[in-house]
C-alpha cells in the first residue's frame, strides 16, 4: 500500500507544482489578485503533498516496509533507529525526496511570510519557486522514484552505506547542506521576479537579503560540518582537500557571500542592482551545478556516495535554468541600472567592489580548477588532475586579500574621506596587527603567508571589535544607560550591524585558524608494540593494547593510547578500525584529543594482533578547534541578522527616521551617510 | 624450471639490449622495476633523517593516490598510497630530485597522477585563467568606479524621488499595495 | 536588451553545459596508461608457493598477458576462471602471468587451490611493480607483444572476447 500512496503523492505534487507555476506566471502578467491567491494556495498544496510523501517514506523506513524499493535498498533491521531515520538522505532517491521536502518547507514559509506584501513581485517569485519544485517532483516521479513497488519484499535489507553509519556528523551534515542548497531557491525566485518586473525597489531588498542570509547560514555551517566530518572520519588529519564535492558546496557560498556584500552597496548607494541580482541567480545555478557534480558520477570524490543515472536530467535542468537566467539578465539588467554615485574609490563602497572582485575571482578559480580535467579530456582526450597544490597556490593570495579587506573595508567610512579621517581610521588597528604578528613569531610561526595572515587578521580583529561595539560606546558617551545602550544600540536598532560584525569576527578567527593549522602541523607514523611510546610536538603517546568489539552490523578493533604532556596523562584515545559486514575493506576511525591550543589526532594504519603491535599515524594540529567554533559563530551572527525585525518594522511605520538608520550607524565616520537609494521612475 | 627454459631466457637476454645486469646463473636475481629504467640516475644529493621525512611528505602531497577519490598520496591511508609514499621516500633517499620523481610517476600513470598541473600546452590555461579574470575584473571595477564617480547614469527625477521615498515604499509594502 | 550580457552569458552557459555533457559517460576511476607502445618495465619476482624467481624477460618471444590482481578484489573472482580457461586453451601460444599486490601469500595460495591455476603467479611485495605499471586498482591486465612492448591495457575484469582481441593485437606486431 505504501509504494502506491507514495507514487500518488509525488504525482499529485508534480501536477500541483506545475499548475501553480503556470497560474503564478499568468498572475504576474495580468496582475490578477485572484490568480496570486490561487498560486499561493497551490504552493501550500505542493508543500503539503511533498511533506506527506516524505513522512510516508520515514514511516516505511521505520516500520521496515521492504515493499518500498528505497527501503529495500537502504533499510536494515539491524541498524539503530537514528541510522534508519537518517537513511532518508543516505542514497540518491531518498536524498532527492529530502530535497523536495526541504523545498516544500521553504516555499511554504516564504509564501506565508510574504502573504500581504510585495504584491507586485510575488506572483513571478512563486512561479519560479514552483517551477523548481515541479522539476524535483518530476525527478521523483521518474528518474529517481523511491516508491517503486518491490513485488516480493525481502525480509531484511543491506542498510545504508557504512561510511554514513560511521559517524554522527553524517546525520547532521546533509540536512544542513540541503537547508543551505535548497534555500537558495527562494532568493533566486525573488531576484528573478525583480528582473521580470524590471524593477528592484528599495523595500524589496529586505526580503531578498533575509531569504539569502538564512540559507547562507546553513550553507556556512554545512561546509564546516563537511570538513569536520572529513577530519573526524577520513583519518588523514585534514579537513579540506579541494575535492570536487567540497568545491561544489563552496562555489554557491562564495557568490552568496559576494551578494550579501554588494547588496549593502545597493541599499546605501542605489548602484550594483543588476550585479547583485546576477550574483543571486549565479548562486542558485551553482547549487544546481553542485548537485550535478555530486550526483552525476562524473567527478571523483570522497564525499559522493550516490552515483546514478539522473546526471543527464539534472544537466538538462541546469541548461534550462542557465538560459532562463541569461535571457532574463540580458533583457532586464539595463532597467535596474545605477541611480546613485560613489564619491571616491578609497571608501567603504570602493572596498565592497574589491571584495566582490575577490569573491568572483575565487569562484572562477575554484570552478575552473574543478572542471578543468573535463575540459582537457574533451579537447585532447588526455587525463590530468587539478588538486590541492594548485588550489592552495591560487586561493591563498586571494584569501589573504579578503582577510586584508576584512580589516580595511569596515575601517573606511562611506563616501569621500579626508586624509585626516583616513589616518584616524586606518592607523590604530596596526596595533592589533603588530600584536598578532609578534604572538605568531613568539610561537614559532615562520611561514611568510601565515605571518601575513596573522598581521591582516590582527588588524581585522581590532577593526571588527571596534566597529562591533561602536554603537554601545557612543550611546554610553552620549549619556545613555548601559542597559539601554546594549539592548537598543546593539540588539534592537543596531542588530543588523552587530550581527554582521559577529560574522566578521568569526571569519577572522576562521581564516587565522586555517592559516595556522594548515602550515604549523606536525606529523609522524610509528609502529608500536604494547607499552611502547612515541613523541611528537610535546606530546607522548603510549600504546596500551587492542580489543575487539562485535556489534550487530559491524565489528570493531579498538586500540588504546595514553596521551601524555610533560609527564602527565591527559587522556586515553581509542582510534578504531570498523569492519562492516557489507564492506570488504575496514574503515578506520581516528580519535582526537582536542584542546584550545591544538589537537592530537591518532589513526590506526594497521593492526598485528599476534604481536599486539599497531601502526599509528599521529598528527598534532594547532588551533584546529577554532575553525569549528568560529564558523558556528559566523552562523550565529547570520541568524541574529535574519531574525524578522517585527519591532523595527513597527517602529519604521511610526518614525520614518528609524528606517534610514535602521542599522544603527551613528559614528562620526558615518556622519555623511547618504539617504538610502531612491528609486527611478 | 627447466634448463631449456633458462637457455631461452639467456638467448632472449642477449638479443634484447635491456639495462639489466648480466644473469649468468639461475635463478635470476629478484628485482622490481626501478626508477632508473624511467628517469636515469639520481640528479640530486641523497637525503636522510628529518630532511627526508619533510621532503617525503612534501613530494607525496604533489601526487594523486590512484585508488582514492582524488586524495593526495600524502593524505591517503590506502595501502596503495602507503606504497607510493614508501617509493617516494626511497627515491629521495637515493638522491632523486622532486622533478625526477614526479616524472617517474608521470611515466607510469600519466599527468593524472600530478596534483599540480604542469605549466605546458593546454594546462597553461588553468594557471592563466584566474590571472585573466583578476586583470579583467580589476579593469571592470576601475572603469565602473570612474564612471560612477562622474555621476549617475540617469539622474533621479525630482518628482520620482518624492514619490519613491524609502519610507513611503516601506509603508506601501507594509499595507500591501504594490505599485504596478 | 544588453548584448554583452547575452553573449558572455550564453558563452559561459554553453561552455559549462558542453564540458559537463562531454564528461557524462566517463568513468572517473579509469586511468589511461601512458605505457602503451613502450617496453614493459622489467621485473623478477618471487612465485607464490614455489618461491622461485620469475623474470618477465624469460617470456620474450611470445605474447604475455600480465594480470594484476588480489584476493580482496571482487571482480578478480569473476575473471579468474576466464583467465585460467584461456591460458589452458592457448597453451604455449601466449604466456599468462599473475601479479598479486597488497595481499598475503597464504590467501593467494588458498585462492589458487580453491579456484585452480594454469600459469605462474608472482608476489609484488611493496607494490613497486604495480606502481611502475601505473596500476590504479585491481584487476588490471596488460598485453605485451613478443618483444616485451605493451600493446594494450584493460581496467576491470576481462572476458574471453577481450583477451582474444588484445592478444591478436599483440601477435600482429
Amino acid at each position: 500500500m505504501n509504494p502506491g500512496l507514495g507514487r500518488f503523492l509525488i504525482l499529485a505534487s508534480l501536477l500541483v507544482a506545475t499548475a501553480g507555476a503556470l497560474v503564478a506566471f499568468a498572475a504576474g502578467r495580468t496582475g490578477s489578485q485572484e490568480g496570486l491567491k490561487w498560486a499561493r494556495r497551490l504552493a501550500y498544496a505542493f508543500a503539503a503533498l511533498m511533506a506527506g510523501a516524505t513522512l510516508l517514506m520515514e514511516y516505511a523506513l521505520l516500520t521496515h516496509d521492504f515493499s518500498v524499493s528505497y527501503v529495500a535498498q537502504v533499510g536494515s533491521r539491524s541498524v539503530p533507529a537514528w541510522v534508519t531515520i537518517s537513511s532518508l538522505w543516505s542514497s540518491l532517491e531518498g536524498s532527492i525526496l529530502f530535497w523536495g521536502f526541504v523545498l516544500a518547507a521553504y516555499i511554504a514559509i516564504a509564501t506565508w511570510m510574504t502573504r500581504d506584501r510585495y504584491r507586485e513581485y510575488m506572483p513571478d517569485a512563486i512561479g519560479v519557486w514552483l517551477s523548481s519544485a515541479a522539476f524535483f517532483s518530476f525527478l521523483l516521479a521518474g528518474p529517481a522514484n523511491p516508491f517503486h513497488t518491490v513485488p516480493i519484499p525481502p525480509l531484511d535489507g543491506p542498510g545504508p552505506n557504512p561510511l554514513l553509519q560511521n559517524h554522527i556528523l553524517m546525520v547532521v551534515h546533509p540536512p544542513f547542506l540541503y537547508l543551505g542548497f535548497v534555500g537558495m531557491t527562494i532568493p533566486f525566485g525573488l531576484a528573478a521576479a525583480a528582473l521580470i518586473k524590471g524593477r528592484l525597489g528599495h523595500g524589496f531588498l529586505k526580503p531578498i537579503r533575509e531569504a539569502l542570509l538564512l540559507p547562507w547560514v546553513f550553507l556556512t555551517i554545512s561546509i564546516m560540518l563537511g570538513g569536520w566530518w572529513a577530519y573526524e572520519v577520513l583519518g588523514w588529519g585534514g579537513y579540506w582537500a579541494w575535492d570536487p564535492v567540497e568545491n561544489a558546496s563552496l562555489l554557491p557560498w562564495l557568490t552568496a557571500t559576494a551578494a550579501l556584500h554588494s547588496m549593502m552597496v545597493v541599499e546605501r548607494r542605489g548602484i550594483l542592482k543588476g550585479w547583485t541580482t546576477t550574483l543571486i541567480l549565479a548562486t542558485y545555478l551553482l547549487v544546481i551545478l553542485g548537485t550535478f557534480m555530486t550526483r552525476s558520477g562524473v567527478f571523483n570524490s570522497v564525499h559522493s556516495f550516490t552515483q546514478s543515472s539522473i546526471g543527464p536530467t539534472i544537466l538538462a535542468f541546469l541548461a534550462a535554468a542557465l538560459i532562463f537566467s541569461v535571457v532574463l539578465l540580458a533583457t532586464r539588467i539595463d532597467r535596474l541600472e545605477a541611480e546613485g554615485t560613489i564619491e571616491g574609490a578609497v571608501s567603504r563602497e570602493g572596498m565592497f567592489l574589491v571584495n566582490n572582485l575577490m569573491f568572483v575571482l575565487l569562484t572562477f578559480t575554484v570552478l575552473i580548477g574543478t572542471v578543468f580535467p573535463l575540459i582537457v579530456e574533451a579537447v585532447n582526450g588526455k587525463q590530468m588532475s587539478v588538486g590541492r597544490p594548485y588550489f592552495d597556490s591560487m586561493v591563498v593570495p586571494a584569501g589573504a586579500a579578503l582577510l586584508f579587506l576584512l580589516g580595511v573595508g569596515p575601517a573606511l567610512p562611506w563616501g569621500r574621506a579626508t586624509r585626516e579621517q583616513l589616518r584616524r581610521a586606518l592607523l590604530p588597528p596596526l596595533a592589533g596587527a603588530a600584536v598578532f604578528l609578534l604572538a605568531g613569531l613568539a610561537f614559532g610561526v615562520r611561514t611568510p603567508w601565515t605571518l601575513l595572515a596573522l598581521a591582516f587578521g590582527g588588524y581585522a580583529a581590532q577593526v571588527t571589535l571596534h566597529q562591533m561595539w561602536l554603537p554601545l560606546v557612543q550611546r554610553l558617551r552620549g549619556g545613555d544607560s548601559f542597559a539601554n545602550a546594549l539592548v537598543d544600540g546593539q540588539l534592537r536598532r543596531g542588530r543588523r550591524r552587530f550581527a554582521s560584525y559577529i560574522v566578521h569576527a568569526g571569519a577572522v578567527v576562521t581564516l587565522i585558524a586555517i592559516g595556522v593549522s594548515s602550515t604549523m602541523k606536525s606529523e609522524g607514523e610509528y609502529q608500536l608494540s604494547k607499552g611502547q611510546s612515541a613523541s611528537l610536538a610535546g606530546y607522548t603517546i603510549t600504546f596500551l593494547g587492542v580489543e575487539d568489539r562485535a556489534e550487530p552490523h559491524r565489528h570493531s578493533t579498538i586500540a588504546s593510547f595514553a596521551v601524555l604532556k610533560n609527564g602527565t596523562q591527559k587522556t586515553i584515545l581509542h582510534p578504531r578500525m570498523n569492519q562492516y559486514e557489507t564492506m570488504r575493506e575496514p574503515i578506520g576511525t581516528p580519535d582526537v584529543y582536542t584542546t584550545a591550543a591544538g589537537d592530537v589526532y591518532l589513526s590506526i594504519l594497521n593492526v598485528d594482533r599476534m604481536q599486539q603491535s599497531v601502526g599509528v599515524s599521529m598528527v598534532q594540529t594547532p588551533l584546529v578547534v577554532w575553525i569549528w567554533i568560529a564558523v558556528i559563530l559566523m552562523g550565529i551572527g547570520g541568524l541574529v541578522g535574519v531574525i524578522p525585525g517585527r519591532r523595527s518594522a513597527a517602529a519604521a511605520a511610526t518614525a520614518g527616521v528609524t528606517l534610514s538608520r535602521e542599522d544603527g550607524e551613528g559614528s562620526p565616520a558615518d556622519g555623511a551617510i547618504p539617504r538610502p537609494a531612491r528609486e527611478g521612475a | 624450471m627447466s634448463t631449456r627454459h633458462l637457455a631461452v631466457i639467456g638467448a632472449l637476454l642477449l638479443t634484447t639490449a635491456l639495462p639489466l645486469p648480466a644473469q649468468p646463473d639461475p635463478p635470476p636475481a629478484p628485482h622490481v622495476p626501478d626508477a632508473s629504467q624511467f628517469v636515469g640516475q639520481p640528479a640530486g644529493a641523497p637525503l636522510e633523517g628529518a630532511a627526508l621525512d619533510r621532503r617525503t611528505s612534501e613530494v607525496s602531497a604533489l601526487l594523486r593516490c590512484p585508488v582514492c577519490q582524488g586524495l593526495a598520496v600524502a593524505d591517503s591511508p590506502a595501502e596503495m598510497a602507503v606504497n607510493m609514499k614508501g617509493q617516494v621516500r626511497e627515491l629521495l633517499s637515493r638522491g632523486y630530485t622532486e622533478e625526477q620523481i614526479l616524472s617517474y610517476f608521470e611515466q607510469s600513470y600519466g599527468q593524472f597522477v600530478l596534483l599540480r598541473p604542469k605549466f605546458e600546452g593546454l594546462n597553461m590555461l588553468v594557471w592563466l585563467f584566474p590571472v585573466i579574470v583578476l586583470i579583467l575584473g580589476a579593469a571592470i571595477v576601475w572603469v565602473k568606479v570612474k564612471k560612477l564617480e562622474k555621476g549617475p547614469a540617469r539622474p533621479p527625477v525630482q518628482a520620482a524621488v518624492a514619490e519613491e521615498d524609502p519610507y513611503l515604499a516601506r509603508v506601501r509594502d507594509l499595507v500591501g499595495g504594490g505599485k504596478p | 536588451m544588453n548584448r554583452t550580457v547575452l553573449i558572455v552569458g550564453l558563452f559561459l552557459a554553453t561552455a559549462v553545459v558542453g564540458v559537463l555533457f562531454l564528461g557524462l559517460g566517463k568513468d572517473p576511476q579509469r586511468i589511461d596508461s601512458p605505457l602503451i607502445g613502450r617496453t614493459a618495465p622489467s621485473f623478477a619476482l618471487r612465485e607464490a608457493g614455489t618461491g622461485d624467481t620469475i623474470a618477465l624477460e624469460q617470456f620474450r618471444g611470445k605474447p604475455v598477458v600480465l594480470n594484476f590482481w588480489a584476493t580482496w578484489c571482487a571482480p578478480c573472482y569473476e575473471e579468474h576462471p576466464i583467465l585460467v580457461a584461456n591460458a589452458r586453451r592457448l597453451g604455449s601460444q601466449a604466456q599468462f602471468v599473475g601479479v598479486v599486490f597488497q595481499d598475503t601469500e597464504e590467501k593467494i595460495l588458498k585462492f589458487l587451490r580453491d579456484r585452480g591455476s594454469a600459469y605462474p603467479t608472482v608476489v609484488d611485495d611493496a607494490g613497486k611493480t604495480a606502481i611502475a605499471y601505473g596500476v590504479g586498482g585491481v584487476p588490471e591486465t596488460f598485453f605485451l607483444d613478443a618483444d616485451g612492448t605493451i600493446v594494450a591495457k584493460h581496467d576491470g575484469p576481462v572476458s574471453t572476447e577481450l583477451l582474444q582481441a588484445n592478444l591478436v593485437k599483440a601477435m600482429q606486431r
